[in-house]
């Protein structure tokens, strides 16, 4: 599964925990807060739900606004995994 | 399915009575302590598999992470922690020492924050509506002779479960203070006889704190009872403050 398949399931687990509907409009620019609703808390339910499932922190490098940069960091991730395998 | 706590100290004196309680309430114990002492290892022997432990040494405090990690990874969940560690600094503020100081910081404040850190984050990946509990002092009420630097770092936790309380409270994730007043422990066995005797008077019930009151207190705010309590400090000092 593509780390973009991966993060969708995450991301509209987080949407149900919070009770709003799935979300399919996935681009890179999405925004995390304000086109996901991401608030706070739910920012870090997903990344610990991502560092869970994937392996990485995608907070720990720096702040992250966007669809397209939470992917960016897992592929970087899963590609430094790969090598070091 | 049993509940996991995570409980700091657990070797002895308090952290060994919430631990004894909570074995019996059915809880699984992972337990963390610098050393693992004959009455935790007796305790483990008699809950055969409803126990853990690890060696942590809390002063490291950059070793916590790893530490959490491998013994709590996210893929397990943890329900509840009582953060129990501690260790107290005897002293005029005229005399502090750097080093010392910084040492009990570590153990008493940074620590624990870092292992509530990792607890939040692991109650928040399987949903867990968690109860959060950390032992404070009396001596952030009353103040005390020697006890500034300690009392200091006690009311910083307080005011950290406060704010954890807020924060995390819409997730269902509780957090309070346990206050006990002088419980005959470990930590307290460099009082003199004279201090004692004054301890006794000056409280309601005219005697210590028993430590199986206060492990009490921490039982009951760990369950379902008290799930409704959050952002507290909860005394149990026989009436001292």
């Amino acid at each position: 599964m593509s780390a973009d398949d991966r993060l969708r399931e995450l991301a509209n687990r987080v949407r149900k925990h919070k009770g709003v509907g799935e979300f399919d409009r996935f681009v890179p620019g999405t925004r995390l807060r304000e086109d996901l609703g991401f608030d706070s808390l739910d920012l870090a339910e997903f990344t610990v739900r991502i560092e869970q499932r994937c392996g990485v922190d995608v907070f720990a490098a720096g702040v992250v606004h966007t669809w397209g940069e939470v992917v960016a960091r897992v592929e970087q991730h899963d590609r430094s995994t790969a090598r070091g395998a | 399915m049993h509940k996991t706590v995570l409980i700091t100290g657990v070797s002895r004196g308090l952290g060994l009575a919430c631990a004894r309680r909570l074995l019996e309430g059915g809880w699984r114990v992972c337990g963390v302590s610098r050393s693992e002492s004959a009455e935790w290892s007796a305790l483990a022997r008699a809950h055969a598999g409803m126990t853990e432990w690890r060696s942590w040494d809390l002063e490291r405090t950059e070793r916590i992470e790893a530490g959490v990690q491998e013994f709590l990874p996210l893929t397990r969940p943890v329900h509840a922690l009582v953060n129990n560690a501690a260790v107290a600094y005897d002293d005029l503020a005229t005399n502090v020492s750097l080093a010392r100081l910084e040492a009990m910081l570590a153990v008493n404040v940074v620590a624990p924050m870092m292992i509530t850190r990792a607890v939040i984050r692991n109650m928040l990946c399987h949903e867990v509506r968690g109860s959060i509990i950390h032992i404070s002092s009396v001596s952030v009420r009353s103040g005390a002779r020697g006890l500034a630097m300690y009392a200091a770092s006690k009311g910083a936790m307080e005011a950290f479960s406060r704010g954890i309380a807020q924060e995390w409270g819409p997730r269902g994730i509780r957090s309070n203070c346990v206050v006990p007043g002088y419980m005959e422990t470990e930590m307290t066995a460099g009082l003199t006889a004279d201090q004692r005797t004054r301890i006794r008077r000056q409280a309601a019930l005219r005697r210590e704190t028993d430590v199986e009151s206060v492990a009490a207190t921490v039982g009951f705010l760990l369950g379902d009872e008290s799930s409704a309590i959050t952002g507290q400090e909860i005394v149990v000092d026989a009436g001292l403050s």
